[in-house]
């Protein structure tokens, strides 16, 4: 049975949901990982492994959406709570610039204080400054949650954060899409299943590519796992959108849910699995932030081809209790130690040329930067011009 | 397609029961294809051992702390660490470890340490030898392979001074070399024999250049396939982390050696250590079973 099914992925045919649980359940790891190198290596023979210099901020850690697998957020009103100024974030796209990088992946919490306007004004405003500098930025949740906030529909939300500068959206908060498993996870409120899969159709119907991701290892079955797969092939085939595919353990430090993390060799199982599944999926990124730099690279056996970002900062998987840290030097190390040629791109998977810093001097970066340093509690300026909604955060703009 | 074809023929040649020669190891060294060394070494592993896999828990203590305080009762193996500097230092650590282990062994030192304190006696190894061995010493912690100049001599002056169940190590990384020494170390053990273990992955980690995951996968494939007349291969828990270690399972080691033996820690992550050592061990398809610090498995 086994056999069969491994023939017929090598005849490049695509595997249904009961086959896909088969090869998960059954088959032994180093032919989930012979699958997966193999359409691997099919997609992408010329052995290029790709990664992207570029930055994650999280521009605010506020959030009402209160998911329970999260170690990153803070309550409306918390004395933690942050929201980054432009001068700020102007600050952190000069570091990425310093080190070769061109874009910034932007997210952060639900914060019921920043109406649309501070979103447009924002990402005009760094248009205005680097206006070759690319803003992959808000998962659908925040997408949503910017609709309901604004009481603004989804797809004219989409149009005027693109007519203000927005040039693609990450894939978070996609976690499972399967509804059982987001009420259980208390992430259905923020965004159901459908809801996830809408923004991204109606994104992808607005000309923007966008990720897709997964975070497993929480209370989902094996069945749910692969029917969150097959749900983004099906939207995959009617949009044809996604660029990439990545998908990450559960961490659990410090969040509600606690519990234990799922273990390496699920890691490589679960990436495997999509790259079988995925088959209208060009890129799989490796989780080398939860996954540890030495699976990290083991990923590129079992299916993936790209690194993903260099990073410079992490706070979500951080909070966490996730702190890998690798710069450009180390990644193109780990890529060409496993035999493949690394490549800088850029957030459509077009390669953009060999490492930077063998073309010029760039810092090496051995430890990760934070959104804000320890203890900062300053509250930007440019707030005041923006209307809030919560109780805390209109005493803030009163104390300001 | 031809390469596939030449490691079908080679898992024929493993599971058929053959030993591999010294070109079939270099050429499999040679591939950045991964998993089929992997695969090669998994299924010489579960010729061997099935699907268990064996842990033990270790109650480190350096050598001038107090073992009483850092032997936890659940500790199966009593671990010596740090390098004395005389062999006063040595014989008293070696001798209350002795005492708080009781009927457990004690381990400790390397080979090189044994070599220093010699010298620092104006002595020679075997008589350093002897007196660890008298003092209660059961193993030697490390015999780095990579940092000894005569591996014969060193096994039969470890086998005349009594010490059994040799533990084969590697001192610090360097990956051109690493399949020469796995070819030795299953010589050694084909001419002298009482050789238990190889731990294939470096003692010492270079924070500037940490060996990548490939390399420490292939270490251990290269070290199962090589010396298939070796037991063991194990890879240290502590060390290497609970996502390479059981990583390595599935490229050939049967063995997690230096599991805490403490069950508290002051991070959260390391929290019961035995139960997420069990974890990954399932986890990875294979089957748990403790041992002692003398290769026995303990029933539960
Ligand atoms: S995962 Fe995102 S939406 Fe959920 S609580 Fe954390 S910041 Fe908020």
């Amino acid at each position: 049975m086994i056999d069969e099914l491994a023939s017929k992925v090598l005849d490049g045919s695509r595997v249904t949901a009961d086959e896909a649980l088969a090869l998960y359940r059954r088959a032994p790891t180093h032919l989930l990982g012979r699958l997966a190198d193999a359409i691997r290596a099919r997609r992408h023979p010329d052995r290029i492994v790709t990664y992207i210099i570029d930055r994650n901020v999280n521009y605010t850690n506020v959030c009402v959406a209160r998911c329970n697998f999260c170690a990153f957020y803070r309550p409306v009103g918390s004395s933690d709570g942050y929201v980054l100024g432009f001068e700020e974030i102007f600050r952190k796209i000069d570091e990425t610039i310093a080190v070769g990088g061109g874009q910034l992946l932007l997210q952060g919490g639900h914060n019921p204080d920043l109406p649309i306007a501070w979103y447009e004004d924002l990402f005009r405003a760094v248009k205005a400054r680097y206006p070759e500098f690319k803003l992959h930025a808000l998962s659908p949740p925040e997408v949503l949650h910017i609709s309901r906030m604004n009481r603004v529909a989804v797809p004219e939300v989409i149009a005027r954060l693109v007519a203000a500068g927005l040039d693609s959206i990450p894939g978070g908060g996609a976690e499972i899409l399967v509804d059982r498993v987001r009420k259980l996870l208390n992430c259905y409120g923020k965004a159901t299943a459908d809801q996830w899969l809408d923004v991204m159709r109606e994104a992808h119907r607005a000309g923007l590519r966008s990720t897709a991701t997964m975070m497993y290892g929480t209370v989902e079955t094996d069945e749910e796992r692969i029917e969150h797969l097959i749900r983004l092939r099906d939207l995959q085939d009617e949009t044809g959108g996604f660029t990439a595919f990545i998908t990450w353990s559960f961490q659990p430090d410090h969040t509600e849910r606690g519990g234990v993390e799922a273990t390496g060799v699920d890691y490589l199982r679960t990436l495997a699995l999509a790259r079988i599944v995925l088959d209208n999926f060009e890129n799989l990124q490796a989780s080398w932030v939860t996954q540890g730099g030495k699976v990290g690279q083991l990923s590129l056996a079992f299916g993936a081809n790209d690194m993903g970002s260099v990073m410079i900062e992490e706070n979500v998987v951080r909070a966490a209790g996730a702190s890998y840290c690798m710069d450009e030097v180390e990644i193109v190390t780990n890529i060409e130690d496993a035999g493949f040629i690394p490549k800088r791109r850029n957030m459509h998977y077009e390669v953009l040329g060999d490492p930077i810093f063998r073309e010029r001097d760039v810092p090496r970066m051995l430890a990760l930067a934070t959104a804000r340093a320890e203890g900062d509690t300053s509250v930007p300026d440019e707030l005041r011009q923006y209307l809030a909604r919560s109780r805390a955060g209109k005493q803030l703009r009163l104390a300001q | 397609m031809t390469a596939l074809s030449i490691f079908d023929l080679l898992l024929e040649r493993v599971t058929a029961g053959e030993r591999l020669t010294a070109d079939d190891i270099a050429q499999l060294a040679a591939t950045p294809d991964i998993l089929s060394i992997g695969m090669l070494a998994d299924a010489l592993r579960r010729q061997m051992h099935g699907t268990a896999v064996t842990y033990v828990r270790v109650a480190s203590c350096s050598y001038d702390r107090s073992f009483a305080d850092a032997v936890s009762p659940v500790a199966r193996e009593v671990r010596v660490t740090g390098s004395p500097s005389t062999l006063a230092d040595a014989l008293s650590a070696v001798r209350s470890a002795k005492e708080v282990a009781g009927e457990r062994s004690v381990s400790g030192f390397s080979w090189l340490d044994v070599l220093r304190l010699a010298a620092g006696e104006g002595s020679t190894a075997a008589r350093v030898l002897a007196e660890l061995r008298t003092a209660g010493l059961e193993a030697l912690a490390e015999i780095p392979l990579d940092a000894v100049e005569d591996e014969a001599a060193v096994v039969e002056e470890l086998h005349r001074a009594g010490f059994e169940r040799l533990r084969l190590t590697i001192a610090s990384a360097h990956a051109s070399a690493h399949t020469a020494r796995m070819l030795r170390a299953a010589a050694l053990q084909d001419r002298l024999g009482g050789i238990q273990a190889i731990g294939p992955l470096p003692m010492v980690l270079d924070p500037m250049r940490p060996t990548t995951g490939y390399d420490d996968a292939k270490a251990v494939a290269i070290a199962r396939l090589a010396a298939p007349n070796v037991a063991t291969i194990q890879v240290d828990w502590q060390r290497y982390g609970p996502k390479l270690a059981q990583v390595a399972l599935t490229f050939g080691a049967d063995d997690l050696d230096n599991v805490t033996a403490s069950d508290e820690a002051p991070d959260g992550r390391r929290r019961a250590p035995l139960e997420e050592v069990r974890r990954n061990i399932e986890a990875a398809g294979f089957s748990a079973a403790e041992r002692d610090g003398r290769f026995n498995l303990i029933s539960r």
